[in-house]
């Protein structure tokens, strides 16, 4: 069931199109991450949904009710900002309450609530500390208990956890997950951070100059990226162009070697040049005789990361990338060697532009 | 630092002190001499004893107080709809903020007075003109004061953070921005207080009762007394000083944490 709905929205702001044609609809319950670079117009769609910003053109609905021009504080919207957004003249508990206050709820309400809501967070020791006598991450929960402690009908987080270091983050967003789970509470999320809106989501909007570019769950982002866009903000990908040899049996051509696709090229002509995209840990080395899918190539360099090696290999004029795990009996390659990779035709990927 | 560097910044400190304040050692003495052949408190007694100091020195508190509350009203509002609104204006209002200081008082005080003195707006022997004057040559002070404080914390955001818990205009800026600038405010305030204590020219002009005419006339009339009353009215500004940096202590870990 649909419980918010943005129709048609677009900001303008002066010369500038921040936001344009932008349609959604989230359901109750939904984790939706907005994802983009600085500037694709996440936060400002955000905004609008929190009545920060009005839009242009189109329309914010949450709950067959249109918010469009109501005021920030006549919507039942919480949000959390990056900057933690605290009040610092105020201690833990009477920032929690602070909203249940300004909406009259009793006393005794109030506190049953916020304990409640410090419980969630488990700083149940901190409620008379003030703001500055916690560290980051603990001055984010206490933002997102106080954007809670409203019951507000969706929750929009902007970049909660960019000023939080990496170790942080991964714990708090695993915590903002659970406890988004745990009330059933609609949430939207805006990040530039791909790995922190795969690991959250349960829906990823990406967006670039201002419009989606693709709308779908991690695993559809990741493994089915539809733009050239997509595909190289998401991840790392190699992308190559390749000429169009038989459309109807998938069969693409680059560098002189053969590729076979598993993508349908409806509306491709023989000849047609189309940008492919093979993610790193879709390659192999040819381990045994292989006919389709393989190509030539000498190794340019190799990178320890970690649990994965990712090796560099030139492919005639293309330069690809190849994921593979690490283990102690790795035998790598020696770079300036020749070799030959391959991947399987569900690999090749060939993107809409 | 190099030794000769040391010394030279002793003997730079040690001149600006004589410099301050050998006049002001000169005049408490002077003022302590109203007896003959000994040193004694006689002329504080004399100014204490005296109507016209307590009334002018009464009058002069009052408008400093009404000054420093007409200042919060108008100024807060201002700087802040400033910072978040209007940040395009804020070159002009930072400009007209500093224009008392180079208007002169009496081509302002002129002003006033051809201005107010005729219908429709014929107010100037009301004491509301001598307090708008005083707000206008406050203004540098109290403005700068509470933009500065605006500038520690984060307008923008905690605005909208409050906005998105349901606040209006008066509950964000009574609860949430007035607390978190209270000490800019008050630094204003006792800048703002000091400077009316001090100020002759709207008082004399607008002829209403007050410390600086007081003092004037009594340096006219008298010796050892008008000195006292100069030593008084220092020791009330550096104490309204004192209390700024009393309340200015220990307030930045909380500022600081605001972000």
């Amino acid at each position: 069931m649909t419980h918010l709905t943005l129709s048609n929205i677009s900001k303008q702001f002066a010369e500038t199109a921040a936001v344009q044609d932008f349609n959604l609809d989230v359901a109750k319950g939904e984790f939706v991450s907005f994802l983009g670079p600085s500037g694709c117009g996440k936060t400002t769609t955000l905004r609008m949904i929190a009545g920060f910003e009005i839009p242009t053109t189109g329309k914010v609905v949450l709950d067959d009710v249109e918010i469009t021009d109501k005021a920030p504080n006549q919507r039942n919207v919480g949000m959390v900002f990056q900057a933690y957004a605290l009040f610092p003249n105020m201690s833990v508990a009477q920032n929690i309450g602070f909203g249940m206050q300004i909406h009259r709820e009793s006393k005794a309400t109030i506190k049953q609530r916020v304990e409640e809501m410090l419980a969630l967070i488990h700083l149940e020791k901190k409620g008379n500390s003030f703001p500055y006598q916690l560290s980051g991450g603990q001055q984010q929960r206490v933002a997102l208990a106080r954007a809670l402690a409203n019951r507000p009908q969706v929750l929009l987080l902007d970049e909660p956890l960019s000023a939080l270091d990496a170790k942080i983050r991964v714990s708090l967003r695993a915590e903002i997950r659970a406890i988004q789970r745990k009330l059933g509470i609609t949430a939207i999320y805006v990040t530039h951070d791909q790995e922190e809106a795969l690991s959250i989501s349960d829906r990823i909007v990406v967006m670039y100059e201002g419009k989606i570019e693709q709308v779908g769950t991690p695993f559809e982002i990741y493994n089915f990226p539809q733009t050239a866009f997509v595909a190289n903000f998401v991840g790392t990908l190699n992308t190559a162009v390749a000429e169009v040899v038989d459309p109807a049996k998938r069969l693409l051509r680059i560098d002189g070697v053969e590729l076979e696709s598993a993508e349908v090229m409806d509306g491709r002509q023989k000849g047609d040049k189309v940008t492919i995209a093979i993610r790193p840990e879709r390659f192999n080395f040819i381990a045994q005789e292989k006919k389709a899918n393989v190509l030539d190539c000498t190794i340019d360099n190799i990178t320890f990361l970690g649990a994965v090696v990712r090796i560099q290999v030139l492919v005639g004029n293309n330069r690809f990338y190849m994921d593979t795990f690490n283990n102690p009996f790795l035998e790598l390659p020696t770079i300036g060697a020749k070799n030959q990779i391959t991947c399987s035709r569900e690999a090749v990927l060939v993107l809409k532009n | 630092m190099k030794r000769g560097g040391r010394v030279w910044s002793w003997f730079w400190m040690v001149l600006g002190i004589l410099y301050f304040f050998l006049p002001l050692v000169a005049t408490f003495i002077f003022s302590l001499r109203a007896k003959k052949g000994v040193l004694s408190f006689l002329a504080y007694q004399q100014l204490f004893n005296d109507s016209g100091f307590i009334k002018g020195f009464s009058y002069s508190v009052l408008w400093g107080i009404l000054t420093n509350i007409v200042g919060i009203l108008i100024f807060v509002p201002t700087a802040y709809w400033v910072r978040l609104r209007a940040q395009q204006f804020r070159t002009a209002v930072e400009f007209i903020t500093l224009l008392p200081f180079v208007i002169p008082a009496i081509v302002f005080v002129f002003g006033l007075v051809r201005t107010f003195s005729h219908p429709p707006f014929l107010i100037v022997d009301s004491p509301a003109l001598l307090i708008a004057g005083y707000t206008v040559l406050s203004m540098p002070y109290m403005y700068r004061s509470i933009d500065t404080g605006l500038r520690s914390i984060d307008v923008r955001t905690l605005t909208e953070a409050a906005q998105s818990l349901g606040a209006g205009w008066g509950t964000i800026l009574f609860r949430i921005i007035l607390p978190n600038i209270r000490v800019a405010i008050l630094s204003g305030a006792f800048l703002s207080f000091a400077i009316v204590m001090g100020e002759y020219i709207l008082a004399q002009y607008l002829a209403k009762p007050a410390f600086a005419p007081f003092l004037a006339y009594l340096i006219q009339q008298k010796a050892y007394e008008p000195a006292a009353a100069t030593v008084i009215s220092f020791a009330l500004t550096w104490a309204c000083m004192g209390i700024i940096n009393l309340f200015g202590r220990g307030q930045e870990g909380q500022i600081a944490g605001g972000h």
